[in-house]
């Protein structure tokens, strides 16, 4: 009996220790019902995966085992698979994977890619050691970079064309006009301009008579599409240090409503100073005349500009300037019935036009008291030098370079803009180039063409264009992570001394450079590329059932609520599940609009709010993913729920099959998109994956195009917001109410959104959160999609033993084989 | 050759046969190829839509007056109701004609606004001497947008034009190009050699995306030397004076003379794209029956002696394009079946619906030339009764450029000529 029991236990423990024998027949037994034959359910067939992983269908196993795992396969109504068959079939997967994934020889190191304008710009400005490539827009006439699931760093997507390479040397060219100088030095002035010599445009280019509003005070900005410029300093005549001294004040801040003017009460005035490509803002009070003094570089021809910043004075009419003249008709009826009559009786029947219509903006321009800035005066003082030629010329060439030190002169150049060690023998044919051209453009000139040529190298143009010193590589790839340019010496230094070999090392680091703002680039690029950002107006809300959406610039506020968010659970080491549901976000007073909140102070920060009805917060609730995954009328859950599993849950549904014919959703008649995609349910051909994908999107039915709450759908036949055309107000709607409910093939069900994020909080979820971010940071900072199963796996976990800790998760991620790109763990 | 001859005539008397710009530089390969060009006719305000678009649809339409023009093209004209950009009303919003994006919202679009124009010329441009030609008399209308959301200044005036697209360089300025051409050769010459050396360094996974810039760079030095020769040969020539001499100067003879120098510019391959605006600054009044401001007639209160005058307008355009489209029409393509108006895409319209209403919905659009398979007056709205997104007009004109884009800004589809729908 003894011996019996023995042998029984042995036979288990073998069972358990190789169950490859036994598990191929789990999956035959479970599986092979739905997945298999001429139609097998969800285009998979279990025989794809043969007997073992290979390149070819590795992808189905990964996809196979996630699916498992989540308790989504086999599906909760059909399932017969005990606890102990589930966790072997777990273990088989994940073995034959990683066993595939050991035996291959698969590229570890990132190819090549182009640089995107923005590390071109940045590492151009580094390697150049100057603040700013120039305020002449030097860089205008670039392409713009072609995105990939919202990503500017894919290398396969970065193309790179004659027509590239052409406009960069004009570009390189344009930025070096502002760093290297010959000739005189340029002698200062003085320009001050008074009332009288300031003077407005119309940016939108209709207005040809002079408009500008001037008194002996100062000339005043009225719609927000004036630029005001200064007469006697139109460009600046000189490359060259400027001091700018601007006077200026508010008139009239609090005159109207907040609601009229759509400038919140809490915020200040803001006048916008524009240097070419570069704004400087001032905040302006009531009051005293203030002083504003700023000190720039200015590039030759940069045009001075000022005018009146901010996403109001456009709620009236079509948002056009002139139509909010009749907030003064309408305040003055109330606040002056005597000025208001004089007007009615005494100007209107005199005006030119509109003499029928006493409310006419026309009327009312000469009354307007809207908050607008007051420009007294602006002094330009300068070009002013610290030394002939300018400090920036001295730091890169020296104060007289001779091209006989070509080669000593533009080897740090070129190391910084290479982002390596250089040799003498690779220069040699830039120094020939600087020789050869000396005696026609003389020794700075030479020196200039061989800049160029640095910096037309694709030494210079691609990232890793060639096997480079590992250490080398590795701060490249982390400076480009986090600041996308080019490496200072402190990151290289403490790589080449293998002082950021560790987990502890890069985690430190990281936190440092997050702490110095040196990764700001990374926490504005990373969430914006990651949530596709890019796309939100893409399908615009309607403009006219919308209104606010469009009046106030909403999209910029949903933005920047994404952007706040995502900075405070990097500056707070927040755990990464947190991003996902999270009961508070980020809003100003635009948002609080949008999402109907009390008690937020009236402007336009974005602060802390945190949601007590369980139906906000974190990127599931947030107003930039319900917009951008919705049209400009209607919601699709469909939408929403293929971006909740690409970009939250990292999985990847099918598209559907190229014979199936997709049914419009026709918003006539009284169906609602649920009615409509009942096929999904009663037709096989689409119910095995939309069974699968349905589920992740209903739960957000609640929220309109922009984002808002809703009970109910409202046929669209009639205006949803009472102060659209008021012709139209009286048509009659029907309204529906909306069910957001549904059931995952795991089982596990949900009544509404509140119930949804709660689903969205079990562990296999998060876990599957965080392995999508760390899929997304790796596309993202090695310009291609991760392959390595195994190896995420490894990232995930250790990041599951810091908590999830977003920047513990980053560090890992950073530390681990698919950045470094070594070989395996642990070794080199 | 003398029929061809004596059409070259009316080109501002023209005596010697024009030279193709781009098939004198032996070393354009792709000119070998017939070109595909592309003439866009705008303008802001939209137009009469009663008098613009046919009563009837399909092939057999009467044509209404703004159009009676064009009645010659009658079999080889596509002209598409119901298509927008999906814009609320208002004015400014006519800028996205050509791209269906509006500047403020463009950085949700990477190549931002770029109008369709500058797409193709982007393309066409390696080829000719000029990429694009744009011009508007008086005032930009502001058509034409570069993929970094910068509108493109037309020439405003007939002299202008005329110096930038047949003007010979001074010495001097020919010299100051011929150094910068010479002193980027240098550069390329400098990184091919140190290049050589990257390559070599390179892993061999590595070397694909090496040769994107390998590919680069030859053809960017095959461009200078092309551009280096275009510097030193002469302009083709062309005569304005007969468009100035005698009487008045009208919009009428300034108008010919900017359609003539565009189809002569496409005559010899100065260019193979060109946008014409018309800016509501003109004084219309030269036109018979106008005595009102082109805005002012737009905003008519349906009084019938001011729509007549902004009929009038509306049509004093579209005569103007019909007599440039005859031109083309009368010119064989070289080296190719067809006239060249056939290897011509052509778009007149406006971003505008009409100014009367201010309404940006139902745009007047028409398509003739190109070699498409002309529909007629088509209903290009879907089942459910929605208005076509212009842009998926946009995409076909641009894959008619062999460029193949899966997507154009705000396209549900492309449109297809064969079935008038998307």
């Amino acid at each position: 009996m003894i011996r019996f029991i023995s042998w029984l236990v042995l036979c288990i423990a073998a069972s358990i220790a190789t169950p490859c024998s036994a598990d191929p027949l789990l999956i035959k037994q479970h599986c092979s019902k739905c997945h298999t034959g001429p139609e097998p359910k969800g285009d998979f067939s279990f025989h794809d995966l043969r007997r073992s992983a290979d390149a070819e269908n590795v992808d189905l196993w990964v996809s196979s085992l996630e699916r498992v795992e989540a308790g989504e396969m086999p599906p909760a109504k059909h399932n017969r698979m005990t606890a102990e068959e589930k966790a072997a079939l777990n273990a088989f997967l994940r073995k034959q994977i990683t066993r595939y994934e050991q035996q291959s020889q698969r590229p570890n190191q990132s190819p090549p890619r182009r640089l995107n304008n923005r590390e071109f710009e940045n590492s151009l400005r580094d390697a150049l050691l100057i603040e700013h490539v120039g305020t002449h827009d030097p860089l205008a006439n670039l392409l713009g970079d072609t995105l990939h699931d919202g990503f500017d760093t894919h290398g396969e997507t970065l193309g790179m064309s004659e027509f590239h390479l052409d406009q960069y040397i004009t570009a390189v060219r344009r930025v070096l006009d502002n760093v290297i100088f010959s000739g005189n030095r340029p002698t200062p002035n003085r320009y001050h301009n008074g009332p009288k010599r300031l003077q407005a445009v119309d940016t939108s280019n209709r207005a040809r008579a002079d408009r500008t509003s001037r008194s002996d005070d100062g000339v005043e900005i009225h719609g927000t599409r004036q630029r005001i410029y200064c007469k006697n300093f139109v460009n600046a005549p000189h490359s060259g240090n400027y001091r700018i001294t601007v006077r200026a004040k508010t008139l009239d801040r609090h005159v109207y409503s907040q609601d009229q003017t759509g400038i919140h009460d809490e915020d200040p005035l803001t006048l916008r100073m524009h240097l070419g490509n570069r704004n400087i803002d001032f905040n302006l009070q009531e009051g005293d005349l203030q002083e504003f003094k700023s000190d720039v570089w200015l590039a030759e021809g940069t045009p001075l500009e000022f005018s009146h910043h901010t996403d109001g004075l456009r709620m009236i009419g079509n948002g056009n300037f002139k139509f909010q003249y009749r907030i003064a008709h309408d305040y003055l009826k109330e606040a002056d019935p005597q000025l208001y009559q004089r007007v009615v009786t005494e100007e209107v029947p005199k005006a030119a036009t509109r003499r029928d219509k006493p409310s006419h903006w026309v009327h009312w321009v000469p009354y307007w008291q809207g908050p607008r800035p007051l420009i007294a005066s602006v002094t330009i003082e300068g070009p002013l030098y610290d030394s002939w030629p300018p400090q920036r010329h001295v730091a890169l060439l020296g104060a007289d370079p001779d091209v006989k030190d070509a080669a000593k002169l533009l080897a740090p150049i070129a190391e910084r803009a290479w982002r390596r060690g250089v040799t003498e023998a690779e220069l040699a044919p830039i120094v020939a180039l600087v020789q050869s051209q000396q005696q026609s453009l003389g020794d700075v000139g030479a020196l200039k063409e061989g800049i160029v040529a640095v910096l037309a190298s694709p030494s210079f143009l691609m990232l890793h264009p060639e096997q480079s010193d590992r250490h080398d590589r590795f701060a490249t790839k982390l400076s480009y992570l986090l600041g996308s340019t080019t490496p200072d010496r402190t990151l290289i230094d403490k790589t080449r001394n293998g002082r950021l070999d560790s987990f502890d090392a890069v985690l430190e680091e990281l936190q440092r450079r997050i702490e110095t703002r040196q990764a700001d680039e990374f926490l504005r690029e990373f969430p914006y590329a990651w949530l596709q950002l890019d796309r939100i107006n893409f399908m615009a809300p309607d403009v006219d059932r919308y209104p606010l959406y469009e009046k106030k610039a909403i999209s910029e506020d949903m933005v920047r609520e994404v952007l706040t968010f995502f900075r405070h659970a990097v500056d707070h080491n927040r755990p990464l599940p947190e991003l996902l549901t999270a009961d508070y976000s980020f809003v100003n007073a635009d948002l609080a609009k949008v999402y109907e909140l009390e008690n937020v102070p009236s402007d336009s920060v974005h602060r802390k709010y945190v949601f007590d009805d369980g139906r906000r917060g974190g990127f599931l609730g947030m107003g930039a993913f319900l917009t951008l995954t919705a049209d400009t009328l209607n919601t699709s859950p469909i939408h929403r729920a293929i971006y909740v599993m690409e970009n939250f849950m990292g999985i990847h549904p099918a598209p559907p099959p190229a014979d199936v014919e997709i049914k419009e959703p026709d918003i006539r008649s009284a169906t609602t998109i649920r009615e409509v995609l009942q096929a999904h349910q009663s037709d096989a051909t689409c119910a095995a994956c939309h069974q699968n994908i349905d589920p992740f999107g209903y739960a957000f039915e609640n929220f309109d195009p922009i984002g808002a709450w809703r009970d109910e759908y409202i046929d669209v036949s009639g205006p949803a917001d009472p102060s659209g055309p008021s012709g139209k107000r009286n048509q009659s709607f029907s309204t529906i109410p909306i069910d957001a409910s549904a059931t995952f093939l795991s089982g596990a069900e949900y009544q509404d959104i509140t119930e949804f994020r709660e689903l969205m909080n079990s562990d296999v979820n998060q876990k599957r959160f965080v392995r999508c971010f760390v899929t997304k940071l790796l596309t993202y900072a090695n310009g291609i999609e991760p392959e390595n199963f195994t190896e995420i796996e490894a990232i995930v976990r250790q990041s599951a033993d810091h908590d999830y800790r977003i920047v513990d998760t980053i560090a890992a991620v950073v530390d681990s084989p698919l950045f470094r790109e070594t070989n395996a763990r642990g070794s080199d | 050759m003398f029929d061809r001859r004596s059409i070259l005539q009316a080109f501002g008397g023209t005596l010697t046969l024009p030279m193709l710009e781009s098939t004198a530089s032996a070393a354009s390969p792709a000119s070998a190829t017939t070109p595909t060009r592309l003439l866009i006719v705008a303008n802001p305000f939209g137009a009469h839509p009663e008098h613009f678009f046919p009563a009837e649809f399909g092939t057999d339409f009467h044509f209404p007056k703004t159009l009676s023009s064009l009645e010659w093209l009658r079999d080889r004209i596509s002209i598409l109701s119901h298509t927008d950009h999906n814009m609320k009303s208002g004015h400014g919003r006519e800028i996205a004609f050509l791209s269906g994006v509006l500047p403020e919202t463009s950085a949700a679009f990477p190549e931002k606004n770029m109008s369709i124009d500058q797409i193709v010329a982007r393309h066409t441009g390696t080829h000719t001497r000029f990429a694009s030609v744009n011009a508007c008399l008086e005032r930009s209308i502001r058509l034409s947008w570069n993929a970094n959301g910068v509108d493109i200044k037309p020439f405003t005036g007939a002299q202008r034009m005329y110096d930038h697209l047949f003007l010979n360089l001074t010495a001097q300025q020919r010299q100051q190009r011929r150094q910068l051409l010479q002193q980027n050769r240098s550069i390329l010459d400098a990184v091919r050699e140190q290049f050589s050396g990257v390559r070599k360094r390179a892993s061999k996974n590595d070397q694909a995306r090496l040769d994107l810039y390998a590919n680069s760079l030859r053809d960017l030095e095959q461009n200078l030397v092309d551009r280096q020769q275009w510097v030193d040969r002469d302009k083709p020539k062309f005569d304005l004076s007969g468009y100035f001499t005698g009487s008045d100067i009208t919009i009428d003879n300034r108008y010919n003379a900017v359609f003539d120098m565009v189809a002569y510019a496409f005559q010899t391959d100065l260019t193979r794209v060109a946008t014409i605006g018309f800016s509501p600054e003109l004084s219309y009044t030269d036109v018979m029956g106008v005595t009102r401001g082109y805005h002012a007639c737009t905003h008519n209160g349906k009084k019938e002696d001011t729509v007549a005058e902004l009929v009038a307008i509306e049509s004093f355009q579209i005569a103007q394009l019909s007599r440039c489209l005859k031109k083309l029409d009368e010119i064989p393509e070289p080296r190719a079946d067809g006239s060249m108006l056939d290897h011509t895409v052509v778009l007149f319209g406006s971003g505008m619906g009409y100014g009367g209403t201010h309404s940006n919905r139902n745009l007047p659009v028409l398509v003739a030339g190109g070699g498409f398979n002309h529909c007629g007056h088509v209903d290009t709205r879907d089942a459910g009764g929605d208005n076509m997104p212009l842009c998926n007009l946009f995409l076909t004109l641009l894959r008619r450029f062999g460029l193949e884009y899966d997507q154009f800004n705000q396209s549900s589809g492309s449109f297809d000529f064969a079935t008038g729908k998307a």
